[in-house]
């Protein structure tokens, strides 16, 4: 994939695009409008023009006016600057003819356009003209007529003007463009400083001080979301620093114990002669050490793999009833021994992964028996309710302190930290419970009280595809 | 039976050697994965112990190239990583078992001799019998002397996997996923109850004690009393 460009340049580019349609929008209209302004006014002035001819040559008495009427024509050209007139009778005779470029080398337009008069242009070698034909319904007294009459003016000033106006705007529209981008450019990596100070902020929060937050109030409305996204992801990180941190911390001091006991005694033994025997002993009691550690290394690998996602749930239809069942059959001798009795009630039908939830509900149900007092019970309820499936183990025994509650679920943690290393296992099967619960999209609650202690899951029907 | 077992790691491979010829097997013991590849191709063994980490050709190429060779030769794997792709691939490569560091021993020897029976054509026994204990398979009935002993279907099912497997040390956590299919450590001593249970059963009122706790390691079913 390739990097997007830098919004910069990509807002400057469409700031120099919104100026260059602006203005040439802005220059044609302009341009069109002065044309047509232009266009106007010389039309206008053709038909006054014409119009004096028209009158003049209705007026003709007789052909004695002939004579004069070249002066007549002459005189009416001098108020039109770079006017020309031209005349031809119905015999195609030129009966008038300003002086200058000549008119009647010009193109006649068809008949209809002649009797209405038509503006057209037309240009000889060296100027341009707009041309109105004019071909006059009224007979004339003389006899010659109807005629037709040209008229023209130059529009060589007009156009010269034009083209000098088009020269200038094209220029103004390149410098303006110009002026745009740049003044974009500024606008934008002005506009963007609030996010080269979030950026500062944000380069300065290293590991040690994953504390510091972002303050939301303090940045334009645009950048509140990204602000509180990023505190947000900052308050997980730390969590999850502190979590990680606190469990090498455990790690530590749980591997610590079991070493110095193997060194500790493998010293004392190795300090003077024994018989094999005691050896034996020796090897014996060091093979439990081992066997507990290499359990603690296989258990946080489990849970290092549920962090890391990798404990995907391979989902199944499972029968709750037969399931417990089984792990009831399991434990039952070990429970009688305790002298706790084991019951189940209610039943469920669920999709997930027959494994983890096997060893899930075993660690629930270990623990339950451990804690419960001789000569009690530990019940299992399982249950539909709305979308959700509960499994809820349950036995009395000493309360768990509602400070501790939410905090069984950690790694390590245990709620009598005399009772270390006892009978309890690593202390990290209720984290295996959460991690596995959680994989399947569930919650695992505990509660506590006076008379039972109480491990409440609740999974979704439809919670893995 | 002869065995090759190919580790890098020299203490691992020499306790695994040790280890494998005092349970009676004859064992070759080679360090990297070239030369044991040579030595399973020359050589005739009834069962290769590969690593899959080794330094210069790992152990899923040598399984590979064995396999392509037409080598048929049952392969147990030993890996520090445990990984669902991992033993996916390996199963896929043809491996036929999976171990993971760190391991039990007697689970290790547990599983060689159970890939070296797997080749054995199954025998369907009607009954199974050790000293004067007698387990009657079809009907699910175990006595002892002539004398009708009452277990219940579990017990009876951990009676026939001793039994079945005399003479060799079950660990617990052998035991607890063929008779109850819990494939994961319990924290718990639920197999010693059972045991304890059993022996009450089976064994108490009997002079001659047939289950034997090994310790640090798991039970075994044998003869020969005073073991423990």
């Amino acid at each position: 994939m390739t990097r997007p460009s830098s919004l910069t340049l990509r807002l400057t580019l469409l700031f120099i695009a919104v100026a260059t349609v602006v203005f040439l929008a802005f220059g044609w209209i302009i341009g069109r409008s002065i044309e047509e302004h232009f266009g106007a006014e010389d039309i206008k002035e053709l038909k006054v023009i014409t119009q004096a001819v028209e009158h003049s040559l209705v007026t003709l008495k007789s052909h004695d006016d002939l004579a004069h009427i070249e002066q007549r024509f002459d005189d009416l050209l001098v108020g039109h600057h770079s006017a020309l007139l031209h005349i031809v009778d119905a015999a195609g005779q030129q009966l008038y003819a300003s002086p200058g470029p000549d008119l009647s080398s010009m193109p006649l337009p068809n008949a209809e356009q002649l009797a209405q008069g038509t503006v057209q242009p037309w240009s000889d070698s060296q100027h341009n003209f707009r041309v109105l034909t004019r071909h006059m319904a009224e007979a004339s007294p003389t006899g010659r007529g109807p005629y037709t009459v040209f008229t023209a003016v130059a529009t060589d000033y007009h156009l010269h003007f034009l083209e000098n106006f088009r020269r200038t705007l094209w220029l103004m529209v390149v410098c303006g463009i110009a002026i745009m981008g740049l003044m974009g450019w500024i606008a934008v990596r002005h506009g963007h400083r609030p996010l080269h100070h979030i950026v500062d902020q944000i380069s300065r929060i290293s590991a040690n001080d994953l504390n510091s937050r972002l303050d939301p109030d303090t940045v334009p409305a645009e950048l509140t979301e990204l602000a509180t996204s990023f505190n947000d992801l900052l308050q997980r990180m730390e969590e999850a620093f502190i979590r990680l941190s606190n469990f090498s911390a455990d790690i530590a001091h749980e591997l610590r114990t079991p070493v110095t006991n193997l060194m500790t005694q493998t010293q004392v033994a190795l300090s003077q002669a024994r018989n094999a025997t005691e050896y034996e002993e020796i090897l014996y009691s060091n093979m439990e050490e081992y066997e507990r550690m290499a359990q603690m290394i296989g258990d946080m690998l489990f849970l290092a793999k549920a962090d890391e996602g990798l404990n995907p749930p391979n989902a199944s239809d499972i029968d709750l009833v037969s399931e417990v069942r089984n792990l009831l059959d399991f434990y039952e001798a070990w429970a009688e021994e305790c002298q706790v009795s084991l019951t189940l009630e209610g039943e469920a039908h669920i999709k997930g992964d027959c494994l983890m939830l096997r060893r899930a509900l075993s660690n629930l149900l270990a623990n339950a028996i451990r804690h419960a007092p001789a000569g009690s019970g530990v019940n299992i309820q399982l249950g539909h309710s709305d979308h959700n499936v509960f499994i809820v183990v349950q036995n009395p025994g000493t309360p768990i302190p509602a400070a501790h509650l939410d905090r069984v679920f950690d790694r390590f943690y245990r709620v009598d930290p005399s009772r270390q290393r006892s009978s309890e296992g690593a202390g990290l099967g209720l984290a295996i419970v959460k991690s596995i619960i959680e994989a399947h999209g569930g919650k695992i609650t505990a509660a506590s009280d006076e008379d039972f202690t109480q491990f409440r899951i609740n999974l979704p029907l439809l919670n893995i595809s | 039976m002869k065995l090759l077992i190919v580790e890098d790691e020299v203490k691992t491979g020499e306790y695994l050697r040790q280890g494998l010829i005092e349970a009676g097997f004859v064992v070759d013991l080679i360090h990297n994965g070239l030369d044991g590849y040579h030595q399973a191709m020359t050589e005739r063994y009834d069962l290769l112990i590969l690593d899959v980490m080794l330094p210069d050709v790992d152990g899923w190429r040598i399984l590979k190239s064995l396999r392509e060779a037409g080598k048929a030769v049952p392969v147990l794997f030993l890996t520090a990583r445990d990984s669902i792709d991992d033993r996916v691939k390996g199963l896929e490569l043809g491996a036929d078992d999976y171990l993971v560091k760190p391991f039990v021993f007697a689970e290790l020897l547990a599983r060689v001799r159970t890939l070296l029976r797997r080749g054995a054509a199954p025998v369907s026994e009607l009954s199974l019998r050790i000293a004067d204990l007698e387990l009657d398979l079809a009907r699910h009935r175990a006595s002892r002397g002539g004398q009708h002993i009452h277990l219940t279907a579990k017990e009876f099912a951990l009676l026939e996997l001793l039994v079945r497997r005399q003479g060799e040390v079950l660990p617990r956590s052998l035991i607890a996923s063929q008779v109850w299919d819990m494939n994961f450590d319990s924290d718990t001593n639920v197999i010693d109850v059972a045991i304890r249970r059993l022996r009450g059963k089976i064994d108490d009122d009997f002079d001659l004690k047939l289950i034997q706790t090994i310790r640090g390691m798991g039970y075994m079913i044998d003869t020969l009393d005073g073991h423990s």
